[in-house]
C-alpha cells in the first residue's frame, strides 16, 4: 500500500511551538497492565498542557478555560491512546508514540502505532466515512448500531466523540514501513482549535 | 447496597433499587469489562416504576467505552415503556455538558439536571 494522508492532518498554524512525545514499546507488557499506563499518560499530557498556557490574561475566565482545555486534552490523548494500543501490530518491534504540540492558535495530539496492510484497509474505509458524513449523525447511528450488536467493539465511536463533542479535526497518516514490507504505520491527529475552548486563547 | 469498586472507580446501587452513584474515572477497556456494569445498570429496569436516578455528579472521566455502555443502557430503558430516567450531572466537569447531550438524542425522554 502506498503511503496517504487523510482528513485535516499536518496543518501548521503559528509560529510558536511546543511539543512533546512520549513512546511506549508494546512488547513490554501484557495490554491489560499497559491500559492503565493509557490513564497515566493521557493525565499526564492533560496537566501538561496546561504549563504551555498563560497563567492570567484579559480572558474572561482563565482557570475555567485552562481546566477545559486540560480535559480536552485528557479525553482525547486517552483515546487515541486506547484505540493505538488495540489495534497495534503486535508481530513486530515498533514503537506506539503519543504526541502533543502547541502553536498560539491550537492544540494536536496524535497517535502512532503500527498496523497489518488488511487493518489499514478497514481503518482508511472508516476514515472515508467520517470524512464523507456528518459526525453527529454518524455517532449517533453508531451508537445505535452498537446497542444491537453485543459483540461491537470495533466501531471506533472514540474518533467521533473527539470530533462531535469536542470540536477537534482529525487527519491520517499511512506510511508504509521502511523495515517490514507487510506493515504500515498509522498517525491519527486531532487538532483542537484554541478558539473553540471557551474564554482561552494562548 | 451492591457495590461495583475498580481501581479508581466506585459505583454503588442504593437500597431502592433504582439510584445508582458513580465516582471516579472510568476507563475499562470495552465491551466485556464493562458487562458487569450494564447488568447492574440494566437490573434497575426490573424494578417498580419509579424514577431510575443516575448520579454521575462525581463521575470525572469516562472514556467512549463507557459513553458506548451508558448507551446501551439509555436505548433499552427508551425501548420500555413508562421508564422515568434521570441523569444528574455537575456543571464543573467538564465532559457532562459535552456528552451527555448525545444519550438525550438517543433519548428525548431522558431528564439531565445538571447543578
Amino acid at each position: 500500500m502506498k503511503n496517504q494522508t487523510f482528513g485535516y492532518y499536518g496543518q501548521e498554524v503559528g509560529d510558536r511551538h511546543e511539543y512533546l512525545t512520549l513512546a511506549f514499546s508494546p512488547l513490554s507488557a501484557p495490554l491489560r497492565s499497559r491500559w492503565r499506563n493509557n490513564g497515566l499518560s493521557a493525565d499526564f499530557l492533560g496537566d501538561y498542557v496546561t504549563t504551555f498556557l498563560p497563567a492570567d490574561g484579559s480572558t474572561a475566565d482563565p482557570v475555567g478555560g485552562k481546566m477545559e482545555i486540560k480535559h480536552a486534552v485528557t479525553y482525547i490523548a486517552n483515546e487515541l491512546l486506547e484505540n493505538a494500543m488495540k489495534y497495534h501490530e503486535h508481530s513486530v518491534d515498533i514503537p506506539i508514540g503519543i504526541h502533543l504540540e502547541l502553536t498560539g492558535t491550537q492544540i494536536t495530539v496524535s497517535a502512532t502505532n503500527g498496523i497489518s496492510e488488511g487493518q489499514a484497509q478497514r481503518y482508511q474505509t472508516f476514515v472515508e466515512t467520517i470524512l464523507r458524513e456528518d459526525p453527529g449523525e454518524l455517532l449517533l447511528r453508531q451508537l445505535e448500531e452498537s446497542s444491537r450488536d453485543k459483540a461491537s467493539t470495533k466501531s471506533c465511536l472514540g474518533l467521533l466523540t473527539i470530533v462531535n463533542d469536542y470540536g477537534a479535526r482529525l487527519g491520517w497518516r499511512f506510511e508504509a514501513h521502511p523495515t517490514y514490507p507487510a506493515i504500515m504505520t498509522v498517525t491519527t491527529s486531532a487538532v483542537l482549535p484554541l478558539t473553540n475552548l471557551s474564554g482561552v486563547s494562548a | 447496597m451492591k457495590t461495583i469498586k475498580g481501581e479508581s472507580f466506585e459505583i454503588q446501587m442504593e437500597d431502592d433499587n433504582s439510584t445508582v452513584v458513580f465516582r471516579g474515572a472510568l476507563r475499562l477497556s470495552g465491551t466485556e469489562d464493562y458487562a458487569p456494569i450494564l447488568d447492574l445498570l440494566k437490573s434497575t429496569l426490573a424494578g417498580p416504576a419509579r424514577p431510575i436516578v443516575l448520579d454521575l455528579t462525581a463521575l470525572d472521566f469516562l472514556n467512549s467505552s463507557g459513553i458506548t455502555m451508558f448507551s446501551r443502557f439509555v436505548i433499552e430503558a427508551r425501548d420500555q415503556a413508562g421508564i422515568n430516567l434521570q441523569i444528574l450531572a455537575s456543571e464543573s466537569i467538564h465532559w457532562h455538558a459535552r456528552s451527555l447531550k448525545n444519550l438525550q438524542r438517543l433519548m428525548p425522554a431522558l431528564i439531565i439536571r445538571l447543578t
